[in-house]
């Protein structure tokens, strides 16, 4: 058990796509916290409502039902940029971006200098060994390198909760164990909460903690139970 | 079957992307099917027009020893002819005239005898300035010269024997009297400059008197015509109807077998027509095909806005085996989906605006024709449906690999093709080459030379202003180009106020879509261009149409006294102001000069307020301003403007001394005045086409001994001319002929004007409106809705709306910033071009271009609106990530 206040927190959260017959319910209704620190593997097969439970947690969507709260962060809109990094599945590089610029995006967004922001996002790449793709554009790396570049911009605002969800699925295995180190080595330099989503198993057993989804509800807590119902 | 599922999915699931083409494929459809219903309504107009300005279609001029009878019952009998009467001519030595104790007489003139219902059976060949038609009728000039009103005797001088004395019934004018004197048969050259200014028109029984001895000693003196009125169901073009007039000409002429000979005024008037109906298709050059290429253009880019996506489905299939022709047939049906809901929907706007701007719902003048401009309209439809999609579809799907059809930006280090070889920079010195060359011999766009049938284009001189408009869109490219691809510090500077902290991320965005940007811009400007140089031409139209029906009639309301009244200006002024309506009085004295052996008009204006009374153009004039000649004559009286024919003729030079010859109003003795040359007036209010004089009307007044005034020229306060007009001639009655702008703007206007180039650029105009915004706000917003997934990530990494409106807001600048000022500065040149290289359709030629700012603001407006429009939306959209693009993450 962590202390002090959840970094977010699920109170019943759930989430239905569409209406009516056709309405899909991605997300039952869902209790659970993350605090500071903790490192989380989130597994569960392809269609189980990982991706959709971290979206509720980034504060990308709302939830149709319950509630999604940042005790220790704030409101929405103080997420992000800085507190909250998301790592998406699939390209989320911006096209007509260098992979530097990508890198320090999100740092000028926070309100750095240009300048500032490219010689930390230099950092955050030398980190991965990325920094000769600096020059690049996305369409001119390819898809490992590219997510591997995501995983550096997230890192780079050091953030206070990193949800990343399936980095390695792209990657070969050496590259995605490597990530998952930096991963891991990042939160637990800035203290950060790290919940990885993977249907990789060696992956998620990097992790300290584990949470099983299945059918849109977390099953089994293989440490002691973070939420409360 | 794959490309029937792949539709099937797009038009339910993505139904924006066919649609935006076929609206873009159905303006362009719209526009030339309008345009074709446009010629069709023009070409009939013209032949109407054509037809209704002739009042003797045919004068058949009966051959020495030829029957008149014989030659009448002939022409009566022509088939196609529905009424024929013999007229006769004979000439006269002079005519006499006895009034007020002093005696005119005129030098040769001509007598004619009319049959009986003549002036009914062509009406307008005479018309009644006063007294009777009932009788013997004198010409205005005849009257003027010989001082005869209605009940005087005038004596008519026959060659060999007495003279006769005949009474004047009334003073008619003669509006067609060109083509009644014609020497018929004779080549357009060999006519008489002008026609016979002495003439006195009998009924046939007073004529048979008079020519009685004529006839019988010296027959040949005494000339018949026929004069015939054809069927008027002729063809709809100018063109059709021309050859058919003339074949039947012929046709007569070689059944008469040397016994008569056809002067063709009907053919005449058509062969004008058909020369303007040249103008109309080169009108449709000009302000038509632009806008069909334009459509074209707009919809390439709109459906280029989907290309990425469009590129990326297409390398799903191939990672799913789909092969090169199954990608070739999924752009197909896209393309004739897309190509034929736009082609219906293009034609029935087509007709929707054909039978409100031209009354007409056909696309052509004949069966024929419809279908064939309907047929054209489509295949035009369905080409930039296929150059939208099925083009870089194809183009993709031979030559891009998966990963090649997945790039979305690429580097662009290499210029185009075009650039490369500075092909812009090529076609412009090429344009300016041809008008430069063509403006030496006065751009004539229509050739017709006098005496060949055919009218043809000098389709070369085209080349300049075709050129020019490719050559300057290609530029507007490369400097776009060069901004974003070596501008980038000054580009960042210019972004920071929209896009703050961000603004080096957004000019490097922006670097990067260079192309696609470049080509937004270059369109925008091309059809701001279009826009604005149409507006402009069009504007520059109706002004000067304005103008010319404003020279012909003088003034809103112009006030021409009968001939031998005699109205002092202060009592024609005293008269007219206390009529309701009346804003200001102008008097215009109207002479008759002579410099040697020619007969002129003279006009003695009052310098001091004729400028602005009369809206004199400086274009009307040579040797300075219309301003600086009016200052000339006040300061010294005896000053003159003649005409440059007079000029050349009678070699002179500035200050040179003219003595003219005038009648005295007290002694009607003529008088030698003398004046001195200052300058030309190639036109004047009221004015003769031909040769006149402007003078100072004290001087002409003090050395005539008469203040007599010709005409009062007539300003409103803002009422309707014509209700203005019909007060003005309650009040004075028959004794001063009335006419106002409203109705000679009808009869003064061209048969280019019949062509409704109004409608023709109410057409363009709203063609344009809809062109500027869909290649501004449409294609910006349609390239945002593409671009989702790239403002959803930048959203997921947390950019505020404010800072995402740092990308919409700064590209939206770019284009219409940069489209709208690059594009006012090519309206300006293509305007000054079409207005020179179209001078033809001028009369006269405009002083300077009118520029419709109400128009040119509302496009602008209407742009920026619609840029407004499409980022306000692409913004409230952003404002939370689009969940379907966030799941694709």
């Amino acid at each position: 058990m962590s202390e002090g206040l959840p970094l977010v927190r699920c109170s019943g959260a759930a989430r239905t796509y569409g209406k009516g017959p056709t309405a899909t319910v991605a997300l039952q209704a869902t209790y659970c916290e993350v605090f500071a620190g903790q490192r989380i593997g989130l597994v569960g097969p392809s269609g189980s409502g990982k991706s959709t439970l971290l979206h509720l947690m980034a504060g990308l969507d709302d939830p149709t039902v319950g509630d999604v709260s940042w005790p220790a962060i704030g409101t929405r809109d103080e997420l992000r940029p800085g507190r909250v990094a998301v790592i998406f599945q699939g390209p989320s590089l911006l096209p007509p971006l260098t992979v530097l610029e990508n890198t320090s995006l999100p740092l000028v967004i926070g309100g750095m200098t240009d300048k500032d922001a490219r010689e930390v996002a230099h950092t955050a790449l030398r980190t991965l060994d990325l920094d000769v793709l600096a020059d690049k554009l996305p369409e001119e790396i390819s898809g490992g390198q590219a997510q591997r570049v995501a995983v550096a911009r997230a890192l780079a605002g050091e953030p206070t909760l990193i949800l990343a969800d399936e980095p390695t699925g792209q990657l070969d295995r050496a590259s995605g164990a490597a990530v998952v180190e930096v991963l891991l080595g990042a939160s637990e330099h800035a203290g950060s909460a790290l919940l990885i989503s993977t249907h990789d198993m060696t992956v998620a057993e990097r992790l300290p903690e584990r949470w099983e989804m299945h059918s849109g509800e977390i099953q089994t807590d293989t440490r002691e139970a973070q939420w409360s119902r | 079957m794959v490309a029937l599922s792949w539709l099937r999915g797009l038009v339910t699931h993505r139904p924006t992307r066919p649609l935006a083409t076929a609206l873009g494929v159905a303006v362009g459809v719209a526009l030339i099917a309008s345009i074709g219903t446009f010629l069709s309504s023009t070409n009939s107009k013209m032949t109407h027009r054509a037809i209704a300005r002739v009042s003797i279609d045919w004068q058949v001029e009966a051959q020495p020893g030829a029957s008149p009878a014989d030659l009448l019952s002939k022409v009566s009998t022509f088939p196609g002819v529905t009424r024929a009467l013999a007229v006769q001519f004979a000439g006269s030595p002079s005519f006499t005239a006895t009034t007020q104790g002093s005696t005119q007489t005129t030098g040769a003139a001509r007598v004619l005898g009319l049959p009986a219902g003549y002036a009914t059976a062509f009406p307008g060949e005479l018309r009644l300035l006063s007294g009777s038609l009932s009788g013997v009728l004198v010409a205005q000039q005849t009257a003027s010269n010989l001082h005869v009103v209605p009940g005087s005797t005038v004596t008519i001088a026959r060659p060999g024997t007495t003279p006769t004395n005949v009474t004047v019934a009334g003073v008619v004018d003669l509006p067609y009297a060109d083509s009644l004197f014609q020497h018929v048969g004779a080549p357009p050259g060999a006519q008489a400059q002008a026609p016979p200014d002495n003439v006195l028109l009998l009924p046939q029984s007073t004529f048979n008197q008079v020519e009685a001895p004529i006839l019988a000693k010296r027959p040949e003196l005494i000339k018949t015509q026929i004069h015939a009125s054809l069927s008027h169901a002729l063809a709809n073009s100018p063109s059709a109807a021309f050859d058919d007039v003339v074949s039947r000409a012929r046709n007569l002429e070689s059944r008469l077998t040397g016994t008569g000979l056809v002067g063709d005024n009907l053919g005449t008037a058509l062969d004008t027509a058909r020369q303007d109906a040249l103008y109309a298709q080169i009108l449709f050059l000009f302000l038509g095909v632009p806008g069909a290429i334009l459509a074209g253009l707009v919809t390439a880019l709109i459906a280029s806005a989907g290309a990425d996506r469009r590129r990326r489905d297409s390398a799903l299939l191939r990672t799913r085996g789909a092969s090169t022709r199954t990608l070739v047939r999924i752009a197909l049906a896209e393309t004739v989906f897309a190509g034929v809901i736009g082609v219906l929907a293009g034609l029935g706007a087509a007709l929707l605006i054909g039978k409100s701007s031209f009354g007409t719902a056909s696309f052509g003048a004949g069966t024929v024709s419809a279908v064939l401009w309907a047929l054209g309209a489509a295949i035009v439809g369905l080409l930039i449906a296929a150059g939208s999609i099925a083009l870089p579809a194809l183009r993709d799907a031979r030559s891009l690999t998966v990963a090649g059809q997945r790039r979305q930006i690429g580097r662009t280090a290499r210029g185009p093709l075009w650039a490369r070889y500075g092909l812009d920079f090529i076609f412009l010195a090429i344009a300016g080459f041809i008008y430069w060359q063509a403006s030496q011999n006065g751009y004539q766009l229509v050739l017709a030379p006098e005496g060949v049938a055919q009218v043809s284009v000098n389709w070369y001189a085209l080349l300049a202003p075709v050129l020019g408009w490719i050559g300057a869109g290609l530029l507007v490219y490369r400097l776009a180009d060069l901004v974003l691809s070596r501008g980038r510090i000054p580009l960042t500077g210019a972004l920071r106020p929209l896009a703050g902290e961000l603004a080096p991320t957004v000019a490097s965005t922006m670097s990067r879509q260079r192309r696609l940007l470049s080509r937004a811009v270059a369109l925008v400007a091309l059809t701001a261009a279009f826009a604005g140089s149409t507006s402009v031409f069009n504007s520059t139209y109706r002004a000067q149409a304005e103008a010319d029906a404003r020279l012909s009639n003088g003034a809103d309301v112009a006030v021409t006294e009968s001939p031998g009244a005699s109205v002092g200006v202060a009592q024609g002024i005293a008269q007219l102001k206390q009529i309701r309506g009346v804003g200001s009085v102008e008097p215009l004295q109207h002479r008759y000069a002579y410099i040697g052996a020619d007969l002129q008009d003279l006009f003695g204006v009052r310098p001091g307020t004729i400028t602005t009374a009369g809206k004199l153009q400086n274009g009307w004039f040579q040797g300075g301003s219309a301003a600086d000649l009016m200052k000339i004559i006040a300061k010294d009286p005896s000053a003159i403007l003649v005409s440059a024919e007079t000029v050349k003729d009678y070699q002179l030079h500035r200050g040179d001394t003219l003595n003219l010859r005038l009648q005295n109003g007290q002694t009607k003795q003529l008088t030698t005045v003398p004046f001195h040359y200052e300058g030309v007036a190639k036109e004047f209010p009221t004015a003769p086409k031909d040769s006149f004089f402007v003078a100072n009307q004290s001087y002409v007044a003090a050395k005539t001994g008469s203040d007599a005034v010709g005409s009062f020229l007539v300003q409103t306060d803002g009422t309707n001319p014509a209700v203005v007009a019909k007060r003005i001639s309650s009040v004075v009655g028959s004794s001063a002929a009335v006419t106002d702008i409203v109705n000679q703007r009808v009869v003064v206007g061209s048969n280019l004007t019949a062509v409704e180039l109004s409608g023709l650029t109410r057409i363009e105009l709203g063609f344009a409106l809809v062109l500027a915004a869909a290649a501004t706000g449409l294609a910006l917003g349609l390239g945002f809705q593409e671009r989702r997934r790239t403002f959803a990530i930048a959203s997921a990494l947390g950019a505020r709306s404010r800072q995402l409106g740092g990308f919409v807001w700064g590209e939206s600048a770019f284009v219409t910033g940069g489209g709208l000022v690059l594009g006012a500065v090519m309206a300006g040149v293509l305007s000054i071009t079409l207005v020179h290289v179209l001078t033809g359709v001028f009369d006269p030629p405009p002083d300077a271009l009118s520029i419709p700012w109400g128009y040119l603001i509302g496009v602008g407006g209407a742009v920026i609106a619609t840029v407004l429009l499409a980022g306000i939306i692409t913004l409230r959209a952003l404002r939370r990530p689009a969940i379907e693009e966030l799941r694709d993450l």
